[in-house]
């Protein structure tokens, strides 16, 4: 058994095609936002697996750095977007 | 990729899609905290077998955060005016999204290369380029972390002061 790039890419289009549909389909937008740290996810397994399989030229960690980053973004747009929610809703 | 490492990339892709679709699925705000933890567990386990420890030892904090969040005491329902119908709509475009990418992924022509190895978690490397070649976007990230708890705290502080 074996995984190459092409089955990341997969796994990551499948993210965040998954992250769309939580966004696009759930009624409550506070719970819409769930779907942003999944494409966020999808878009950093890309990243890293672009990475992990990569011919020589480019620097291998790249990769892990986006992914990081992204994972921080996505949390702070979480806990920005909750925080709005929860400003809207007290009035 | 070994054989271990492959098993445990296919189970960490099931898990963390099926956590996706929990959190299209489940109602209530603690299950779709859980729902978000299981997804973040199976990311983090995507990233470890793809020999990127580090951004799994981030994401595994920032998941763990967003699944908090999620749960939280504080969360508040926002119901949207957009019809079932824009929804459903919403719901087949990201499939048509899926199947746009998958095709991608398929038809790409890529070089077959011999992979790194930095060890499990790669630290010094990621550091180098985090904070001297690529210090601008780590700088912006940090910038966009404080304008969002500066302004989770002040939306959260006023929100208390008006009751």
């Amino acid at each position: 058994m074996s995984a190459g790039l092409v089955s990341v890419l997969f796994v990551a289009a499948a993210l965040v095609a998954v992250g769309a549909f939580v966004a696009a389909w759930k009624r409550d937008l506070t719970a819409a936002l769930a779907g942003l740290p999944l494409m966020f996810g999808g878009a950093g397994v890309a990243f890293a697996g672009a990475s992990r399989f990569a011919a020589a030229g480019g620097s291998p960690v790249f990769g892990q750095e986006v992914s990081a980053l992204l994972a921080v973004a996505a949390l702070a747009l979480v806990a920005l977007g909750v925080g709005i929610a929860g400003r809207g809703t007290s009035r | 990729m070994d054989s271990l490492h492959a098993i445990g990339f296919y189970v960490s892709a099931a898990v963390s899609l099926g956590g996706g679709l929990l959190v299209a699925f489940l109602p209530g705000r603690g299950s779709r905290g859980l729902a978000v933890a299981i997804a973040g567990a199976g990311i983090v386990g995507l990233y470890a077998s793809l020999s990127a420890g580090f951004a799994g030892l981030v994401a595994l904090v920032c998941y763990a955060g967003c699944a908090l969040l999620f749960a939280a005491p504080q969360y508040r329902v926002i119901d949207t005016v957009v019809a079932g119908a824009w929804r459903q709509a919403g719901a087949v475009a990201a499939g048509g999204l899926f199947a746009i990418l998958a095709y991608a992924a398929w038809r790409g022509d890529f070089a077959h290369a011999s992979p790194f190895n930095f060890g499990a978690i790669g630290s010094a490397a990621i550091g180098r380029l985090l904070f001297a070649h690529d210090a601008l976007a780590t700088e912006a990230v940090g910038a966009l972390v404080l304008v969002a708890l500066v302004g989770a705290t002040a939306v959260w502080r006023g929100r208390d002061r008006g009751r």
